[in-house]
């Protein structure tokens, strides 16, 4: 999924209009389809806005802000619901996996939304939770899970509808090295095979080497650098999905 | 600064959860302060109207059998030392023909002036104030009415008035208007004032009196004036009268105030919750705080102040709706209570301090009672913030504790069932209640889950994800859903008991009453059966019966209420020999009603009502003593049958006993048995031809005296369902206030499931499935503990208070439509804080915690 934002700009109100905190400030910013964006910055900085903005969770205050070619500022709350159902996957730095449902019910969520029959999304469940090594942990619920584990479920219901885009949130920044390497690790493997655009948020020089390239986010301006990580050799050529023709396409 | 940042900030910032926690005490409260003042208001009227007619005296001598004038000789050598009597005659009549029961005061119009005051608006003609016009009001034909009674009816000086008075009916001539004061307030002013002597002429009271008023300047002399008069009188203080009427209303104002304690027990649940809630979505803050230093003391002091404040609030504002509420509900107890106890108008609402005292306690000490648990348990977070380990090894011994504990609460309530009445009013009974409430709500927690889990399949296959989601979340916040639901099944529980029961009790009377009903039809001097005391046949009409060629036999029933002990009873009186041939009373013991009646007439004996039997446990064979005009004599008890008019005791004997007893050979109902050959209408028509003008008399089918009798058991029953409805609504204010508080607590989840793709309409139908998963646990909880009070209101409290055997019918129409009603209103419920989903901020769920 190609993301497009032009001249956006977003404040969150306060008590009054001159209180109103600006955090991004004419921003225009292109990631291809297919692209593994990494943003960095300190916190306040705007990153999270503009993940929220991108994600569909909040509207620009100004600007357009494009996903392939649908302007999201524009479209109304059930066609946002809509689009984030079916054409974006979130993975959070505190995982927020559903505490009242197990491993299988969590990631079966976007599909059961999208009223999937049962039989299918008892194989699809089932193949996604093999790729993230969690076979044998269909049943347990998220509290019987490690942080890693955890998160390895965030990911595979962030993948289960095979979104063309993948959000990040500070994915490591909840978890030790060791796991934090291996949930990198994963993303990657996912950008590599299934070729989603990725855009992931983080403080993390080590996690942003993962990445295609840097977004620099600052006092609510973007800079796009060149930064290529280590493991972007890797990046091997391939399709850009597309959403699930079976699933709802957003209006 | 504590309270501030733990109790007041918050209390301002969740207003609608502060609103909804005192609208739930105010209800509670107000209910319970109308009772108060509505039953304080009818019994009022009654006791103000004794107190008016009774003036300045401290004694009087009365007799169940009336007086004979001549105790008044007896007394005359008290004159000297300084006592004062007046003779009286009070007694209730009825006016015609507006039918309006008035009671008839008559008194020495000369001597009296020492007991009551009497101010005179006008007499005779206001301009001819002269000794003769005074005299007029003597003459036998004169009454003296209250000029408010005067103007409601249209008469005026020299207007007549026709009184029928124990079934002699004259025309008297208004002779005198009485200004509001003294008599002339009693009983609203239905009271008409006559001179003694003239009294007992016109209405065949000669040489006879109701009572002797006594003003007794020491209370040495009294035992003097007791030496002297007749077996069949007492001397007692008017008060005596108000405390025999209270005693006998004592039961149903119990079970009033009982049911009206529901309502505020629901209301406690409700300050519980919200306490509870407030703490645990404060517990980071209260580890917070105790990290930086704060004491256990304070925290507990903090939330007991939240506590403290919304019963205080809630208190002053149920008051206030209370009052309003007493208008409404007054109409009803008054109409109630006269048709079973006493009569009694009701008098105005009056806000008494004990009243509001009563009700800003209640409600205050209530809410801090149930503050105390969730203050100690916030007391005790400690300051550390991550608890979740602990809690989940807590929350498993928890459940064994409160299996326990209902255990506990069901084999108590058990064995209080087993106790007797204390003073007439079944304590343990009511404490049972309670025991038996307190055993449900501890498995709230364990119904909850169960139930949630049942239905997580059906709600799956039924609403998909979202119809999943509702059931797991239910159950995943326990603590707080648990309690609203115990209020609800708390609310519900109660709803089906009482429906129960009074299914029940309305069976077992209809059942009775058409038995009891057997005759054709009755012969009435009055329409409407709660005027029955007031009005009658003189026994005159007797020979004219007779002489009725389609009247195969008549039984004339007649009664009074005559002193039991301390206690208030009803002796009834009719044609033993007529009952037993052709009536049909269902007996306790004997089983045959002939041999009991047969056995009455030959050894003098009274056959007693089972609400009299078990009052005064007594059975046949055994003796009773009542005071006639003879002085007291024993009467054999030769059977016991089973009776629903009152729940005082009835003492029934044949006529001749009783008026050989009492002297009073007046005649309230006449029970007419027709030959064949004749229908039920025309023998209606005729009896009103022949009776109608000249005794007043009404035929009323024994179709009508059923449908009038069932008339009277709704009526009576009406305000038990206003009661309950006002616990249930209550328990959903609960509810709201418990989804509410869940979806502000979850505002993140709620976010992140709209992240995940799910639509505010979505989110709101999961949150009102939520509440169709608590709406459905509380009425199956409700269900069960409906069943189980229901035995308990029934087989303990209803047979203890009142004295009745009722057996047991499911009123199945009512209590399906019932738990219809309160389901669908626990889903109304679910549907006003399932609005705050459309203000959920989606970007709370992509912060970091």
């Amino acid at each position: 999924m190609r993301i497009r934002l032009e001249h956006v700009t977003h404040a969150y109100a306060g008590s009054d209009v001159s209180a109103a905190v600006q955090v991004l400030d004419d921003v225009s910013l292109e990631i291809a389809s297919g692209d593994f964006a990494v943003l960095m910055g300190a916190s306040g900085s705007g990153k999270s806005t503009l993940l929220n903005l991108i994600g569909a969770v909040d509207r620009p205050v100004s600007g357009r802000l494009l996903l392939d070619d649908v302007d999201t500022s524009s479209l109304d709350e059930s066609s946002l619901t809509m689009l984030r159902r079916t054409s974006i996957g979130y993975i959070f730095q505190f995982f927020n996996l559903i505490p009242t449902l197990n491993v299988f019910e969590n990631v079966a969520f976007p599909l059961s939304l999208a009223k999937m029959p049962r039989s299918e999304i008892k194989s699809r469940v089932a193949e996604v939770l093999k790729e993230v090594g969690l076979g044998n942990r269909a049943s347990h619920f998220p509290n019987e899970l490690s942080g890693g584990e955890m998160q390895r479920v965030a990911i595979a219901r962030a993948v289960i509808h095979r979104p063309p885009l993948i959000l990040a949130d500070e994915p490591t920044g909840n978890l030790d090295s060791k796991n934090g390497d291996m949930i990198l690790d994963l993303i990657r493997e996912i950008h590599n095979s299934r070729r989603p655009t990725i855009v992931m948020a983080t403080h993390s020089e080590r996690a942003a080497a993962y990445g295609d390239y840097v977004v620099e986010v600052a006092d609510g301006k973007v800079n796009r650098g060149s930064g290529v990580g280590s493991r972007v050799s890797e990046k091997e050529p391939g399709l850009a999905p597309t959403p699930d023709p079976r699933l709802p396409t957003p209006s | 600064m504590i309270l501030r940042a733990l109790v007041l900030r918050p209390i301002f910032r969740e207003v609608q959860r502060t609103a909804l926690t005192i609208l739930g005490i105010a209800v509670g409260v107000a209910v319970v302060v109308a009772i108060a003042l509505s039953n304080q208001s009818a019994l009022r009227a009654f006791q103000e109207s004794v107190d008016a007619v009774a003036g300045r005296a401290n004694y009087m001598i009365v007799s169940d059998a009336g007086l004979n004038e001549d105790v008044l000789l007896k007394l005359q050598p008290f004159w000297e030392k300084g006592v004062r009597f007046a003779p009286v005659i009070d007694i209730e009549g009825m006016a015609e023909p507006w039918q309006q029961p008035i009671r008839l005061l008559a008194v020495d119009m000369l001597s009296d002036l020492h007991f009551r005051d009497y101010r005179y608006a006008s007499v005779v003609t206001s301009d001819e104030k002269s000794a003769a016009t005074y005299l007029a009001i003597l003459r036998d034909d004169s009454v003296v009415l209250p000029a408010t009674f005067a103007k409601e009816h249209g008469l005026k000086l020299g207007s007549p008035l026709t009184l029928n008075i124990k079934g002699v009916r004259r025309t008297m001539i208004v002779r005198g208007l009485l200004e509001a004061s003294g008599p002339a307030t009693a009983f609203n002013g239905a009271i008409a004032i006559a001179d003694i002597a003239a009294a007992q002429s016109t209405f065949g009271f000669e040489g006879r009196l109701t009572r002797i008023d006594l003003i007794v300047p020491t209370d040495a002399i009294k035992s003097e004036i007791q030496r002297v008069l007749p077996a069949s009188a007492r001397m007692e203080r008017p008060a005596r009268r108000n405390e025999r009427v209270e005693k006998m209303l004592r039961a149903f104002r119990v079970n009033l105030f009982a049911l009206a304690g529901v309502a505020l027990l629901v209301g406690m649940f409700l300050v519980y919750n919200t306490v509870l809630i407030s703490i645990l979505r404060r517990r980071k803050d209260v580890g917070v705080l105790k990290t930086l230093g704060t004491s256990a003391t304070q925290v507990f002091g903090a939330f007991l102040v939240e506590g403290l404040a919304f019963g205080a609030i809630g208190s002053l504002a149920g008051i206030a709706v209370g009052r309003g509420l007493a208008w409404l509900i007054l109409r009803e107890i008054g109409r109630t209570i006269n048709a079973l106890y006493v009569s009694s108008t009701p008098e105005a609402i009056v806000l008494t301090p004990g009243i509001l005292a009563a009700g800003v306690a209640v409600g205050t000490i209530l809410s801090l009672l149930s503050a105390i648990q969730p203050s100690i348990e916030a007391s005790q977070v400690r300051p550390t913030l991550l608890l979740s380990g602990a809690q989940t090894a807590a929350k498993k011994t928890r459940s064994i504790t409160m299996i326990a504990i209902a255990i506990a609460c069901f084999v108590v309530a058990a064995l209080l069932s087993r106790l007797p009445a204390w003073n007439g009013i079944a304590v343990a009974g009511y404490i049972a209640v309670l025991f038996v409430v307190a055993g449900f709500s501890a498995l709230a927690p364990m119904i909850v889950t169960a139930v949630s889990n049942l239905l997580r399949t059906p709600y799956r296959a039924i609403f998909g994800i979202v119809g999943e989601l509702a059931s797991a979340s239910i159950p995943a916040s326990l603590r707080r859903t648990s309690i609203a639901s115990a209020a609800l099944s708390l609310a519900i529980g109660m709803m089906v008991a009482v429906a129960l029961m009074v299914g029940s009790f309305r069976e077992t009377v209809r059942v009775w009453v058409d038995q009891t009903v057997s005759s054709d039809l009755w012969l009435r001097p009055a329409k409407g059966l709660s005027n029955a005391d007031a009005a009658a046949f003189p026994n005159a009409i007797s020979a004219e019966l007779e002489k009725v060629p389609f009247i195969a036999a008549f039984d004339r029933a007649s009664g009074r209420g005559v002193a039991y002990g301390d206690a208030v009873v009803t002796v009834a009186s009719g044609d033993f020999d007529i009952a037993a041939r052709f009536g049909d009373l269902p007996m306790i013991a004997p089983r045959s009603l002939s041999e009991a009646l047969r056995n009455a007439i030959a050894k003098s004996g009274v056959a007693v009502s089972e609400s009299f039997a078990l009052k005064y446990e007594k059975n046949v064979g055994d003796d009773i003593t009542l005071t006639t005009s003879s002085g007291p004599r024993h009467f054999p008890i030769t059977g016991v049958y089973r009776d629903y008019s009152n729940d005082r005791g009835v003492i029934a004997m044949d006529r001749a006993l009783y008026v050989r007893s009492y002297g009073d050979d007046s005649i309230t109902t006449v029970v007419i048995y027709l030959k064949p050959g004749i229908t039920r209408d025309t023998a209606r028509r005729q009896l009103e031809t022949m009776f109608g003008p000249k005794y007043h008399a009404f035929a009323v089918t024994n179709g009508e005296i059923r449908g009038e009798v069932m008339k009277i058991f709704d009526q009576t029953f009406l305000i038990t369902y206003a009661l309950l409805a006002v616990a249930i609504v209550v328990a959903v204010l609960g509810v709201i206030n418990t989804l509410a508080a869940l979806i502000l607590e979850r505002k993140r989840d709620l976010a992140l499931l709209r992240v995940l793709g799910m639509s505010i309409a979505e989110v709101r139908r999961m949150l009102v499935l939520e509440s169709s998963v608590l709406g459905l646990t509380s009425t199956a909880a409700g269900l069960a503990m409906g069943y189980v009070l229901s035995w308990i209101l029934i087989y303990v409290i209803n047979k203890q208070s009142f004295g009745w055997t009722i057996a047991f019918h499911t009123p199945v129409r009512l209590i399906a439509a019932s738990l219809a009603v309160t389901f669908i209103a626990s889903l109304l419920a679910g549907l006003v804080p399932s609005r705050l989903a459309r203000r959920i901020d989606l970007a709370s769920a992509m912060k970091a915690e």
